[in-house]
């Protein structure tokens, strides 16, 4: 079954009288469950078809289904509201919130959700050691190593239990070791939690640990599939 | 909501220096309204409490006979009681005796104004203590006004006593006229001088109420003028004064009397021209004759009243009455100027004048009905001077009473907005300082708490992205901004609150003695004067609070606003 169905997508962003066209057309299917990733070099559309299919940015025309809803429909709280529960997001520079620590970045989404307190703090000290960072809880991002503050982007990414996680080259930041290790977490989350992964990359070496690769070039899909 | 909590206390921590600056000038906001806010509320303390009420009352109800000011008598006081009783809102009524005289101290005269004090043992420990802090007794005590052995024993103030040269123990002699009309001349004993930075209270010479009313000739059945204290004097003195002039509506003013062994009913006439012309017309007399017939003790009888009185035309005849407040007649005697032959009111009829002289010196135990129709050109009880609303007003009507130059008595009923306009004037232009405080503070908190957000959303755009694409509503990045602003006040509003404390604390220590100096009198027992209460305090809190949240408002909407993709976008 495909949790992202696109047909069509076209995205286009204004620059003083000119229009940029960042996506012309895009089509494309992801199967529950996929770990999947995106390449393709700077400006080729790679962040705009994440932000579309995650509900950050509208799309210009096309379709987009998310767990076979159509979102480009939606008013913002409807949008907000997918993020929040079928969305997880890593994003490249972390973009963790400073003024909290570990455990709090992660159940961040649950609280949001309203969820227990008590149920959110449980949920998130798991996930805390599923990442590896049980020993740097009451750590604040500021405290942590650029690899660290992943594992926390990634644990909050998976806390509220998504059914897609998008990864905006997550590696990007990071040392080629620390940027592996990232990448065999996700994919031992997606095996884990079967949650579907899609990430963006622009670096050839992280392919390895894709199952699927999509390749967009000047907003167009170029050719797929790509074997992994 | 406990998130949205955590997090905005947090993010206040985040930039230490700059809310910190923000929120000190916030304190420094609140503790000048504050500050500002107890001075004017001690200002209007001050005004309505400690100066109207000894000045002329909230509300003062003013008796004059004959038209002279310095004749504040009412003849039957139990009914001027009885008008004020029950009225609602008057926390007190306070009979007002005050009386304009030449005092001969030691080698010195000047002039005082004797001013007759409630110093009975029914005053509550409050009012006592009121009074002793409004009028500080430094030589002698309050005690030694109260001696009943003493010849009249004051409390006078330290200027007045300067000027006489009189101090404890000595006497001032006092020269006036009284009730009647009749010069009279009194001893007074000094048993304390008192310190008042009140300039109006100067002149002010307090001797025991009862003694004083007995010395300008008063008795006991009459009284004099009454200020009243009400519990809400700003809003309630209007109605206030609007209800006792209604209640103060005059009858007519008749006498039962007896002519020669026989009833019958004394009338007064109008003398306002008006009046006599209709009169005049009524009976079918020349109004030459009407007037000269109404002259001095001149008598109208008609007809049938002449017969069964036994009067004729040119006789002189004298009329007798019972007394309301004594016992034995009271008497007038009249001369029958004219006898008409028409139908009259039913009794005598003689100039108000002459009438109101016999009248008020021996109030009638019952009166009589005149036929029906007559009313309008009898004289009333009193005259009922119309409510004004304005000093200017207020000041007209004084000027027609003493143009007119009526024979009855005047009853006024005026609130302090009328009689001590200028005084009160004082307290709207401190309350517009306070305003003008209000106003500066209002920009610079504007300013100060718009600039801070610009800055703090601004370096916090990519976070809110964050928070949005995670999936935070709008309307939770509005409020938590909006709480931000509101913990940043309600910390600085307590912090200002304590400043302000702390600043009157000080203001009040030094003490100061204006001589002659109108300002004296917003001081209390020398020293500037705060009044502090809950909803003062609570006020300027919640203003500076609401000012700070309206200001933070668009700023937090804007930020709410921001699509997650463009601020996720942004690079500072």
């Amino acid at each position: 079954m495909n949790i992202i169905e696109i047909k069509n997508l076209k995205k286009d962003y204004p620059l003083g009288k000119t229009i940029v066209p960042a996506l012309r057309g895009v089509d494309l299917e992801v199967a529950e469950g996929e770990f999947m990733s995106i390449i393709g070099p700077s400006g080729s559309g790679k962040t705009t078809l994440l932000n579309v299919i995650g509900c950050i940015d509208q799309a210009t025309a096309g379709s987009v289904k998310i767990a076979g809803s159509e979102i480009t429909a939606l008013d913002d709280r409807a949008v907000t509201d997918i993020r929040l529960h079928k969305i997880g997001f890593i994003f490249q520079t972390f973009n963790l919130i400073p003024v909290l620590d570990v455990l709090e970045n992660i159940e961040f989404p649950l609280l949001l959700m309203k969820r227990p307190a008590a149920e959110a703090r449980k949920r998130a000290e798991k996930l805390a050691a599923e990442v590896g960072l049980s020993e740097y809880v009451r750590h604040r991002p500021a405290e942590l190593s650029g690899g660290q503050r992943q594992r926390v982007a990634i644990a909050r990414a998976l806390v509220t239990g998504p059914d897609i996680v998008l990864a905006d080259e997550p590696t990007a930041n990071l040392d080629s070791v620390t940027g592996a290790s990232i990448l065999e977490l996700m994919r031992e989350m997606n095996e884990v939690e079967k949650t579907t992964f899609v990430f963006s990359t622009h670096d050839a070496a992280v392919l390895k640990y894709a199952r699927r690769i999509v390749r967009i070039k000047d907003g167009l899909i170029e050719k797929e599939p790509v074997a992994a | 909501m406990e998130l949205l909590i955590r997090l905005s206390l947090r993010n206040l921590l985040r930039q230490k220096r700059r809310n910190l600056l923000l929120g000190s000038a916030m304190a420094i906001g609140v503790a000048i309204l504050v500050t500002a806010g107890s001075f004017s509320a001690g200002i209007s303390d001050i005004m309505f409490n400690r100066i109207m009420r000894y000045v002329t009352g909230h509300v003062s109800v003013r008796f004059n006979e004959r038209g002279g000011v310095m004749r504040e008598i009412f003849r039957d006081g139990e009914r001027a009681r009885a008008a004020l009783q029950g009225v609602p809102g008057v926390e007190k009524a306070e009979e007002g005796v005050g009386y304009f005289m030449r005092a001969i101290g030691n080698g010195k005269s000047d002039n005082i104004i004797l001013v007759g004090a409630n110093m009975s043992a029914e005053l509550s420990d409050k009012e006592r203590r009121e009074i002793e802090e409004s009028f500080r007794v430094v030589e002698g005590s309050w005690e030694g006004a109260r001696d009943s052995k003493a010849e009249n024993p004051i409390i006078i103030s330290a200027e007045k006593a300067r000027y006489l040269n009189v101090t404890l123990g000595d006497t001032v002699r006092v020269r006036f006229r009284d009730m009647f009309g009749q010069d009279q001349a009194a001893r007074l004993t000094v048993a304390g001088v008192m310190r008042n930075d009140n300039i109006f209270m100067q002149p002010v010479v307090f001797l025991e109420r009862e003694r004083a009313k007995a010395l300008l000739g008063y008795r006991p059945w009459e009284t004099a003028s009454f200020s009243l204290t009400l519990s809400d004097p700003k809003r309630g003195a209007r109605a206030v004064a609007d209800a006792i002039h209604a209640r103060l509506k005059p009858g007519l003013a008749s006498m039962e009397a007896s002519v020669n062994g026989r009833k019958t009913a004394l009338f007064g006439v109008k003398s306002d021209a008006a009046s006599r012309e209709a009169l005049a017309a009524r009976l079918k007399l020349s109004p030459a004759v009407l007037e000269a017939a109404l002259r001095r003790d001149g008598a109208l009888l008609d007809a049938r009243t002449a017969r069964a009185l036994g009067v004729r035309q040119g006789e002189e005849f004298r009329a007798s009455w019972a007394r309301k407040f004594e016992p034995g007649l009271g008497e007038t005697r009249l001369k029958a100027a004219a006898i008409f032959s028409g139908e009259g009111p039913g009794g005598v009829l003689v100039n108000d004048g002459k009438f109101y002289a016999a009248y008020y010196r021996d109030l009638p135990a019952a009166g009589a009905a005149p036929a029906p129709g007559w009313e309008a050109l009898l004289a009333p009880e009193w005259t009922l001077l119309p409510r004004t609303y304005t000093t200017d007003d207020y000041k007209k009507k004084y000027q027609e009473i003493a143009r007119s130059r009526g024979k009855g008595t005047t009853a006024d009923v005026s609130t302090m907005y009328e009689t001590a306009s200028d005084i009160l004037k004082l307290e709207g232009v401190l309350n517009l300082i306070t305003l003008s405080a209000v106003l500066v503070l209002f920009f610079i908190i504007l300013l100060g708490v718009v600039n801070t957000l610009r800055m703090t959303i601004r370096e916090r755009t990519k976070e809110i992205g964050t928070v949005r694409a995670i999936g935070m509503r709008a309307e939770d990045v509005r409020n938590t901004f909006l709480l931000e602003t509101f913990f940043l006040t309600l910390f600085s509003s307590a912090a200002g609150v304590a400043l302000g404390f702390l600043a009157m604390s000080l203001i009040s220590v030094p003490e100061f003695h204006p001589q002659d100096n109108p300002l004296g009198m917003l001081l209390v027992n020398g020293r500037v004067y705060f009044l502090t209460t809950f909803w003062n305090t609570a006020g300027s809190v919640l203003l500076i609070m609401g000012i700070a949240l309206a200001t933070a408002w668009f700023p937090a909407r804007r930020a709410a606003a921001m699509s997650p993709a463009q601020a996720l976008r942004h690079y500072d």
